[in-house]
C-alpha cells in the first residue's frame, strides 16, 4: 500500500451554489482538504452542506466549481473504488439481501459466479448469514444498515463514504454498529484505506475518527481541523474525548 | 351545470353533516347513501329524460333532466368528502371546543365548516370533472322514438360541427371548451385549494414540493385515483381496498400477532363490500319487481324475464357483446400501457422531456373524453363509410381517451415519487441505462401501474356505454354502433316496452358486473398479491 501521508483524495476549491428562481444560495464555499490513509469525520450544523459535499466526492452531484481528485484523477461519476453508506440505508425493497449486495458488484469486472461468492462472504462478515433471501422490510433498522455496509464493502473500496450512517438507528444498535465498523476499519484484511464520515453527532465523530473537520453554517467553510490523537481501541468514557468534544462544539455554536 | 353543482353542494353539506354528527342518523343514512350511489347514472339517462320530457314542456323538461343527471353525477364525492371531513376533526379539538363552550351553530361555523372545507374543495374538483364528462353526452341526447332538440351548449356545437364535416369549427369549439375548463381550474380551484391548506389538521408541516409542476402531477394522480364517473364501478374501489387490507392482515398474521385494530378494520372493509353487493342486489330486484307491478304484469318472474331477454336479444348476442367489449377494452389497455410507460420513462430520464410533456398531458387530461367523440367519428368513421374496422378503431380510441390518464398519472406519479436515496444508491453503485429501467423504474412503479390498470379498466367499462353507441345530432335514426355491452345497454333503453328495457338493461349490467368481478378475481387479485413486494416503505 501507499505511504500513509500521501493523499488518496484531494478536494480542491469546492464550491456549490444552487440557483432557484433568480436567487442563488451558496452551500459550500471554496472548500479544500486532503484525505490520506485515515478515518476522517466531517461535522457541522444541520443543513450546512455536509451531505452535499459527500455526494460530490462520490460523483453523485457536480460542484459549481472546484474538483475532487482520486489518486490524481478527477471524479465525475461514481466509481467502484469508492463505496457509500446512506443514512436511510437506501436498499431496494424488491431485492433480497443478496440481491442488494450483488447489485453493486456489477460495477466491477468480476464474473457472475464470483459476484455471488463475494456477496455471500460480505453478508457473512456483517453477521447476516441466513438472511440472504430475506427482503429489507423483514429486517430491523440495524440489520438493514448491515446490508448497506456489506454492499459498500463488497466492492472492496479504497475509500468508504458514510453519510450519517448511525443516525437512523436506536442508540444501542448504533453503538454496536459503530464498534463493528471500527473493527472492520482496523482489520488489515479489508483494503479500505480512507473513511469519510459525515455526522452531526460530535461525540460519535471524536470517538471514531483520526481527524475531525469542523464546518460552519451556510455557506459551509472549514473552521477547524482537529487531529484526535488517541490510541485505539478507545473507550467512550475516556475524559480526553470530552475535551475534544467541548472544543468542537464551541466552534460550531 | 353550475346550478347542479350548488344543488349538489347544499345536499352534500346537509346530508354529510347530519350523517357524520348524528350517530343514530348515520345508521340509516350511510347505507342509504351507499344504495343511492350504486345506481348507474349513465344507464338511467334515457329513463330520466323520458320522464321529464313527457311530464313537462319539452325545453324545460330537458334542462331539468340535464340538471338532475349532472346533480346525481356530482353529488356523491362532496357528500362523502363532508363525512370524511367531519370525522377527521381531531378528538382534542372537539374536547377543547366543548371545554370552551363552543356549540350549536357557532360550533358548526367555527369548527365543522372549516374542517370540511379542504375535502369539499377537493371533491368539488372531482365533481366538476364528472360533470364535464356528462355534458357533451346530455346536450345531444336523443332517441329514435322521441326526437329532442339538442340543448345549446359547447358539447352540442362540437357534435354539430363534426356532423357537418366542419373539422376546423369542431376543433375550435373543443379548444374553447378546454380553455373554459383550464380557466376554471386556474381561477376557481387553485385559489380555493391554496386556501384549503390553511384548514388542514396536520401535526407535521407538509414538506414544500420543489415547485408547482410536481404539485400538478400529484393533484392529477389523486384526481385519477378518486374519479369514478359511474358509481357502479366504485365496486372496484371497495374491492381494492378490501383486498389490500386483507393482504396486509394475512401477511402480518403469519409473522406477528395481529393487533385487534387491524382485524376490526379488515372486518369493516369486508362489510362495506358485502353491503355494496347486497344494496346492488336490492336495487336490481326493485327494478325487476316494481316496473312490471306498475304496468300490471304479475311480477312472477324470472322465467318471464328470461323469456324477454331471449326474444329481444338472445343469450348468444349478450355473450358476443361481452366478448366484443372485453376485446376492445383490452386493446385500448395495451395501447395505453405501452405509451404511458414510455412517456413515464422519458419524463423520468430527461428534465427537458418532462418540461415539454407534462403541460401537454395536463391539457390533454382536462379534455372530457366525451367531447372528443364527435371529432373521432368525423375523422375515422365518416371517411370509411361505416366500415366495421373503422368503427371498431373509433370505439377503441374513445375507450383509450377514457382509460389512458389513469395509467399515465399513476405511472408518472410513481416514477416522480421514487425516493432520492434509492436513485442515489442506484447511481452510486452503477445501475444505469436499461438496467436502471428494468431493475429500478419498472419494479418501483409496479404497484402504481397495477392501481392505474384497475382504474383504467373501470374507466374503460364505464366508457363502453358511451363509446359503442354514438348518436349523430343531424341523423338521429342512424347512430354509430359496434356490438358490445355498452351499445346493448343503450339500445335496450330505446325499446318501446319499458319492461323489456329494464330486463335487458339489468341483464347487461349483471353480465358486465360479473365480467368485472371475474377479471378482478382472476387477474388483479393475483397481481396485487405480487405487488406487495414492490411497495416502498414509508
Amino acid at each position: 500500500m501507499s505511504d500513509s501521508t500521501e493523499p488518496i483524495l484531494e478536494i480542491k476549491n469546492l464550491t456549490k451554489t444552487y440557483f432557484n428562481e433568480g436567487k442563488s444560495i451558496t452551500v459550500l464555499d471554496n472548500i479544500s482538504f486532503q484525505v490520506p490513509k485515515e478515518f476522517l469525520a466531517i461535522v457541522g450544523p444541520s443543513g450546512c452542506g455536509k451531505s452535499t459535499m459527500l455526494r460530490i466526492i462520490d460523483g453523485l452531484d457536480t460542484p459549481t466549481s472546484g474538483e475532487v481528485l482520486f489518486h490524481g484523477q478527477p471524479v465525475t461519476a461514481p466509481i467502484s473504488k469508492i463505496g457509500v453508506i446512506f443514512q436511510s440505508f437506501a436498499l431496494i425493497p424488491w431485492k433480497t439481501v443478496l440481491g442488494n449486495v450483488e447489485m453493486a458488484l456489477a460495477m466491477t469486472s468480476i464474473s457472475k459466479d464470483e459476484q455471488l461468492k463475494v456477496a455471500k462472504k460480505y453478508i457473512q462478515d456483517v453477521g447476516l448469514e441466513g438472511f440472504e433471501t430475506s427482503y429489507p422490510k423483514e429486517l430491523s433498522g440495524g440489520m438493514k444498515q448491515r446490508v448497506g455496509i456489506a454492499r459498500a464493502l463488497a466492492l472492496q473500496p479504497e475509500v468508504l463514504l458514510m453519510d450519517e450512517p448511525f443516525s437512523s438507528l436506536d442508540a444501542l444498535t448504533a453503538e454496536t454498529l459503530r464498534r463493528e465498523v471500527l473493527d472492520i476499519w482496523t482489520d488489515q484484511a479489508y483494503p479500505t484505506n480512507a473513511v469519510i464520515m459525515v455526522t452531526h453527532n460530535v461525540q460519535e465523530a471524536v470517538y471514531m475518527a483520526d481527524r475531525v473537520l469542523v464546518l460552519s453554517g451556510r455557506p459551509a467553510k472549514i473552521v477547524d481541523d482537529v487531529a484526535i490523537s488517541l490510541p485505539r481501541p478507545r473507550s467512550q468514557r475516556d475524559p480526553t474525548l470530552y475535551d475534544y468534544t467541548d472544543r468542537i462544539v464551541s466552534k460550531i455554536s | 351545470m353550475t346550478l347542479a353543482y350548488f344543488l349538489a353542494l347544499a345536499f352534500a353539506l346537509a346530508y354529510g353533516i347530519t350523517t357524520a354528527m348524528n350517530h343514530k342518523a348515520s345508521h340509516v343514512l350511510l347505507p342509504l347513501l351507499d344504495v343511492l350511489q350504486s345506481v348507474p347514472v349513465l344507464g338511467f339517462l334515457p329513463v330520466v329524460f323520458i320522464f321529464f320530457v313527457t311530464n313537462l314542456p319539452v325545453q324545460v323538461g330537458q334542462e331539468f333532466a340535464s340538471i338532475i343527471l349532472i346533480f346525481t353525477a356530482m353529488v356523491w364525492a362532496p357528500t362523502f368528502g363532508v363525512i370524511a371531513g367531519v370525522n377527521a376533526i381531531p378528538q382534542d379539538i372537539k374536547e377543547a371546543s366543548r371545554a370552551y363552550g363552543v356549540k350549536g351553530l357557532s360550533y358548526l361555523r367555527q369548527i365543522v365548516l372549516p374542517a370540511v372545507f379542504p375535502e369539499l374543495v377537493w371533491s368539488s374538483l372531482l365533481a366538476w370533472g364528472g360533470g364535464w364528462y356528462l355534458i357533451p353526452i346530455e346536450e345531444v341526447f336523443s332517441f329514435p322514438g322521441h326526437p329532442l332538440p339538442p340543448l345549446p351548449g359547447l358539447g352540442y356545437y362540437i357534435a354539430a360541427a363534426a356532423s357537418n364535416r366542419d373539422l376546423p369549427l369542431s376543433l375550435l369549439a373543443l379548444a374553447v371548451l378546454v380553455l373554459i375548463i383550464l380557466a376554471i381550474d386556474e381561477l376557481v380551484w387553485k385559489p380555493l385549494g391554496a386556501r384549503a391548506e390553511k384548514y388542514k389538521y396536520e401535526s407535521v408541516a407538509a414538506p414544500q414540493g420543489p415547485g408547482q409542476r410536481r404539485g400538478r402531477i400529484s393533484t392529477n394522480v389523486k384526481k385519477y385515483e378518486e374519479r369514478l364517473v359511474s358509481p357502479i364501478f366504485s365496486f372496484l374501489k371497495y374491492e381494492r381496498a378490501s383486498l389490500s387490507s386483507l393482504l396486509e392482515a394475512v401477511h402480518l398474521k403469519r409473522r406477528f400477532h395481529v393487533p385487534e385494530k387491524i382485524r376490526v378494520q379488515e372486518r369493516t372493509v369486508r362489510h362495506a363490500l358485502w353491503g355494496r353487493i347486497i344494496s346492488f342486489a336490492i336495487a336490481l330486484t326493485l327494478i325487476l319487481v316494481s316496473i312490471p307491478a306498475l304496468r300490471g304484469i304479475p311480477p312472477d318472474s324470472l322465467g318471464n324475464a328470461l323469456q324477454v331477454i331471449e326474444t329481444n336479444v338472445g343469450y348468444g348476442t349478450i355473450a358476443f357483446d361481452a366478448a366484443g367489449s372485453l376485446l376492445r377494452i383490452f386493446t385500448a389497455y395495451v395501447i395505453a400501457l405501452g405509451w404511458t410507460l414510455g412517456a413515464g420513462i422519458l419524463i423520468s430520464r430527461s428534465e427537458r422531456a418532462s418540461k415539454l410533456l407534462v403541460p401537454v398531458f395536463d391539457i390533454g387530461q382536462s379534455i372530457p373524453a366525451t367531447a372528443l367523440f364527435p371529432i373521432i367519428i368525423l375523422l375515422i368513421v365518416n371517411p370509411f363509410k361505416e366500415n366495421t374496422v373503422a368503427l371498431n378503431l373509433a370505439s377503441i380510441l374513445l375507450l383509450l381517451a377514457g382509460m389512458q390518464w389513469y395509467l399515465l398519472f399513476n405511472v408518472v406519479g410513481a416514477i416522480r415519487g421514487l425516493p432520492t436515496d434509492l436513485l442515489e444508491a442506484s447511481s452510486a453503485y452503477g445501475i444505469r441505462g436499461r438496467r436502471f429501467v428494468k431493475e429500478i423504474l419498472v419494479p418501483a412503479s409496479y404497484p402504481a401501474i397495477l392501481i392505474g390498470s384497475i382504474q383504467a379498466w373501470g374507466g374503460g367499462w364505464n366508457a363502453t356505454i358511451v363509446s359503442e353507441y354514438i348518436t349523430d345530432p343531424n341523423n338521429l335514426s342512424m347512430p354509430h354502433t359496434v356490438p358490445g355491452l355498452g351499445s346493448l345497454l343503450q339500445m335496450a333503453s330505446n325499446y318501446s316496452d319499458p319492461y323489456a328495457s329494464a330486463v335487458v338493461i339489468t341483464a347487461a349490467v349483471l353480465v358486465m358486473t360479473g365480467t368485472v368481478l371475474t377479471i378482478n378475481r382472476l387477474v388483479w387479485r393475483r397481481l396485487l398479491r405480487k405487488a406487495e413486494k414492490y411497495k416502498l416503505e414509508a
